[in-house]
């Protein structure tokens, strides 16, 4: 069954419409952007709170992806431009309701000799960016000078996110925002680099 | 739209009558300070209003008085926030629904502004009655606040004129 573009859309819409039960985008927004200002007062050092809100955030992710599977029935992806493809037109539109566009990069040709399998022939180093017009995690957000300064990243919590679940489907992956309305650029961009496959590890302590 | 709608000032005043935003927008007037004057004294008008008012109390407050060539308006928050207008005084008649809609907008303006998590961060903790974040007045944070309460007028003064232009 080949899926195409627009019926990942459709899977996310229906997913988003009739699967996810809802709260309340305020309270939501206002919980995040309390989390983060208490996370500074305690850190007072914004690469330190960047890093936590990724680590929240791959708590997060680790455990969403097996909710995400479960409702979506989503399969295997061929590769990694089809992951692109399920993450940001259902990924996203089942948690937040949002469908960031999305561009793919150049895959620099690079076969890994220390795996073999299909895993192999899918190059490590590709990437895709995603731009997301709307951001539900900081709605009414302005930052302050000092956080401007200190290089935070205000939804890095996604970095994580990302980065967890995609760890569960044996993918590492590196994320990282790139820009950010917040700190006065154009657009918000994450952009999601794979690392490489990771193999089935046998669990530590088993014989 | 009602024309010759314009916008003179807008004042907010927190529950504690503290200063928290006061612009103005008309340009003939050399005398800007006479819109603190004039939200000042409606303070006593809006507090005699509400005491009045009893237990039903209505957000919008309706014409606080007259003087010179402005009409004020009062209208105030659940949170007991006052936002005062001062609206140039025009022969025509000026519907209470257009002061209304105009409230509205300037209350969600400041709520949108008041949600920023990171108001309160600079505020002092010395623990006073926790209203602190409106000290704040002149501060970048405000910015834009100021900025959606400038729009609102602007949108305002453009519809007005798009209507009194034959």
């Amino acid at each position: 069954m080949a899926t195409s573009s627009k019926q990942y859309k459709n899977v996310g819409e229906d997913l988003w419409k009739s699967r996810t039960e809802k709260i309340n985008a305020e309270l939501f927004t206002l919980t995040y952007g309390a989390l983060v200002v208490q996370l500074i007062q305690d850190y007072e050092d914004y690469a330190e709170v960047n890093k936590q809100l990724e680590k929240m955030g791959y708590n997060i992710g680790t455990r969403l992806i097996e909710d995400f599977l479960a409702k979506s029935g989503i399969g295997r992806c061929a590769d990694f431009r089809e992951v692109g493809e399920v993450v940001s037109k259902i990924g996203f539109k089942t948690f937040l309701n949002i469908t960031p566009s999305i561009t793919h990069g150049i895959a620099p040709t690079q076969p890994s000799s220390k795996h073999d399998g299909a895993a192999a022939t899918q190059a490590s180093g590709s990437t895709f960016t995603l731009t997301l017009d709307e951001n539900p995690l900081a709605e009414f957000v302005e930052l302050p000078e000092e956080a401007l300064q200190g290089g935070l990243w205000f939804s890095n919590v996604l970095c994580g996110v990302l980065r967890g679940a995609l760890e569960m489907v044996q993918m590492q992956v590196q994320v990282d925002f790139i820009s950010d309305v917040l700190r006065g650029d154009e657009s918000t961009e994450i952009r999601v680099k794979l690392v490489k496959y990771l193999e089935e590890e046998v669990p530590v302590g088993d014989d | 739209m009602a024309p010759n709608l314009r916008l003179n000032a807008v004042a907010f005043i927190s529950p504690q009558n503290h200063p928290i935003l006061i612009r103005t927008f008309a340009k003939q007037d050399e005398h800007s300070i006479k819109y603190h004057y004039i939200a000042h004294t409606s303070l006593d008008v809006i507090e005699e209003r509400v005491n009045a008012g009893g237990k039903a109390m209505d957000c919008y407050l309706g014409l606080l008085y007259a003087m010179e060539d402005v009409a004020v308006y009062g209208y105030i928050t659940p949170l007991k926030v006052k936002i005062v207008i001062a609206l140039a005084l025009s022969d025509s008649v000026v519907k209470d629904v257009e002061v209304v809609m105009i409230f509205k907008a300037l209350h969600m303006a400041y709520y949108s502004a008041i949600s920023n998590p990171f108001l309160k961060l600079d505020a002092s903790m010395d623990g006073v009655q926790d209203h602190s974040p409106y000290l704040l007045v002149g501060s970048s944070k405000w910015k834009t606040f100021r900025e959606r309460v400038d729009e609102i007028s602007r949108v305002l003064s453009l519809t007005s004129n798009a209507v009194s232009n034959p």
